[in-house]
């Protein structure tokens, strides 16, 4: 399995570099403009491979499933952001190459003489760094993540649209019809991804609607949604995955919130539960969802599932994290299996342990070992306490350490130091898997 | 560390397709 995700993520990294690069030497066919200086095609190479990066970013946040499988929501999520970094400094450095070769096209006269397709150029530009100024600084600027998410769309297809306007306007590289054909192509490809997340998938969803038939109250301020599917059968799930999770409103609306499922993926209804805690932004209004509710799920997605049954599963989660491993322990639970596991848990205190009292039950039909972390532990405590380092580790897993496989879910913190202590016991990065609940 | 391997590859792009301007351009500009 683990060759196969492998083997497709290099193959899905080979047709991203060719949908960045192909359209660019394309230009090299057919007919050709007058040569120029070194420095402007360079520019304008920059140029062309920035803008398909731009234009390729609607596909990674498009959420298909095939694409995304071998390296989890997360990393993509992750790549998406950084990748826009180099995207941007390409775009932005084809102008400015372009002013240095010639610096009489700052001139006022030249700029204000200047062809509708320059104007485009600086619409494009202008719109591509207030993308990255508003998604850095989203926080410090104090915009309203669902405010920003919609400004994020907005100013995304305002750059890439530009920016296509502009290079078709120029018309120097793509005289030839059949080369304007594939870059205004390429765009509405680029858009139709972004269609296809924002209306094609929401109508699906719109026929395929859940209710919710109970709201739980758990420990740690969480409440558990158990939602059943209304008219159709609901979809299969690998314990640990997620969907994005649609409460108030329409599927059509721009921001859902990724959850993962907390429920066994061996339950034969079709009955989803997500279990999330009270985090003082949109999921403080979560215990108010009332029972009877339509809501709508789009899932299951992510790589953040149960691996080899031989291997003993080390599931170390912290806070809320705790979720995607109560549906691989559930799951166990559901399917008789006896592979050993140890739940390395880290909370806040003794009452705010989600889940505490089902997993000590779970315990007498598991070959499982729960073991509690805690940050402010109470007075007599004789268990862990602090955070889970590699010495929590080394502590409670047989050795050889390489043998086991990992799940690691929780706070970024937490993830970076364990991710660190499992390289310090050599654990080879095959062995461990990750999923980061605040990658959005 | 899979979002470390995300970095390298991000990296890793952006020398390519770097490269490659370098490469288109000089075709262009030696005819």
């Amino acid at each position: 399995m683990q060759l196969l995700y492998s083997l497709r993520g290099a193959v899905w990294i080979l047709v991203y570099l060719l949908f960045i690069l192909a359209p660019l030497f394309a230009l090299l066919a057919g007919s050709h403009p007058p040569t120029r200086d070194f420095w402007t095609e360079f520019s304008v190479a920059l140029g062309y491979s920035g803008l398909a990066m731009m234009g390729l970013q609607f596909g990674l946040t498009a959420r298909f499933r095939y694409v995304t499988e071998p390296w989890g929501e997360d990393v993509i999520y992750h790549f998406h952001r950084q990748i826009s970094l180099v995207a941007v400094g390409l775009v932005v450095t084809h102008p400015i190459i372009l002013v240095a070769v010639k610096p009489e096209l700052l001139a006022l006269s030249n700029m204000l003489e200047a062809p509708l397709s320059a104007h485009f150029a600086l619409v494009s530009i202008f719109s591509v760094i207030a993308l990255v100024v508003t998604a850095l600084w989203r926080a410090a600027l104090k915009i309203k993540y669902e405010t920003w998410h919609l400004i994020h769309i907005v100013l995304a297809v305002v750059a890439v649209t530009a920016g296509v306007v502009h290079m078709v306007g120029s018309g120097f590289y793509l005289v030839d019809p059949w080369k304007r054909a594939l870059w205004v192509g390429l765009t509405v490809f680029w858009i139709g991804l972004l269609l296809y997340v924002r209306i094609v998938k929401p109508l699906f969803m719109l026929r395929r609607p859940y209710r919710i038939t109970e709201v739980r109250k758990e420990r740690g301020d969480t409440s558990t949604l158990v939602m059943q599917p209304e008219g159709h059968p609901g979809f299969r799930f690998r314990p640990g995955q997620f969907g994005w999770l649609t409460v108030w409103g329409s599927p059509f609306k721009i921001t859902g919130h990724p959850f993962s499922f907390s429920s066994s993926a061996a339950v034969a209804d079709g009955r989803i539960e997500m279990s999330i805690r009270n985090l003082g932004d949109f999921t403080s209004e979560i215990h108010e969802v009332p029972v009877g509710r339509r809501v709508y799920l789009d899932g299951p997605y992510g790589a953040f599932t149960i691996g080899n049954p031989a291997d003993m599963h080390v599931l170390i989660a912290g806070g809320v994290g705790v979720t995607p491993m109560m549906s691989m322990i559930r799951t166990f639970a559901d399917r008789g299996e006896k592979r050993p596991v140890i739940l390395l848990y880290g909370s806040k205190d003794w009452d705010s342990i989600t889940f505490r009292e089902e997993l000590e039950a779970l315990k007498e039909r598991l070959n499982l070992t729960v073991v509690h972390i805690l940050a402010n532990p109470p007075a007599g405590w004789t268990g862990e306490q602090g955070f889970i380092d590699a010495e929590v580790l080394k502590r409670h897993l047989p050795p050889p350490f390489a043998d086991h496989e990992y799940f690691i879910c929780g706070p970024g913190v937490m993830m970076d130091a364990i991710e660190k202590a499992l390289g310090e016991m050599n654990v080879p990065m095959s062995k461990y898997h990750s999923e980061r609940y605040s990658f959005v | 560390m899979r979002r470390l391997f995300a970095d390298r590859l991000v990296l890793a792009t952006g020398v390519i397709v770097i490269l490659m301007s370098i490469v288109f351009a000089l075709s262009r500009a030696l005819g």
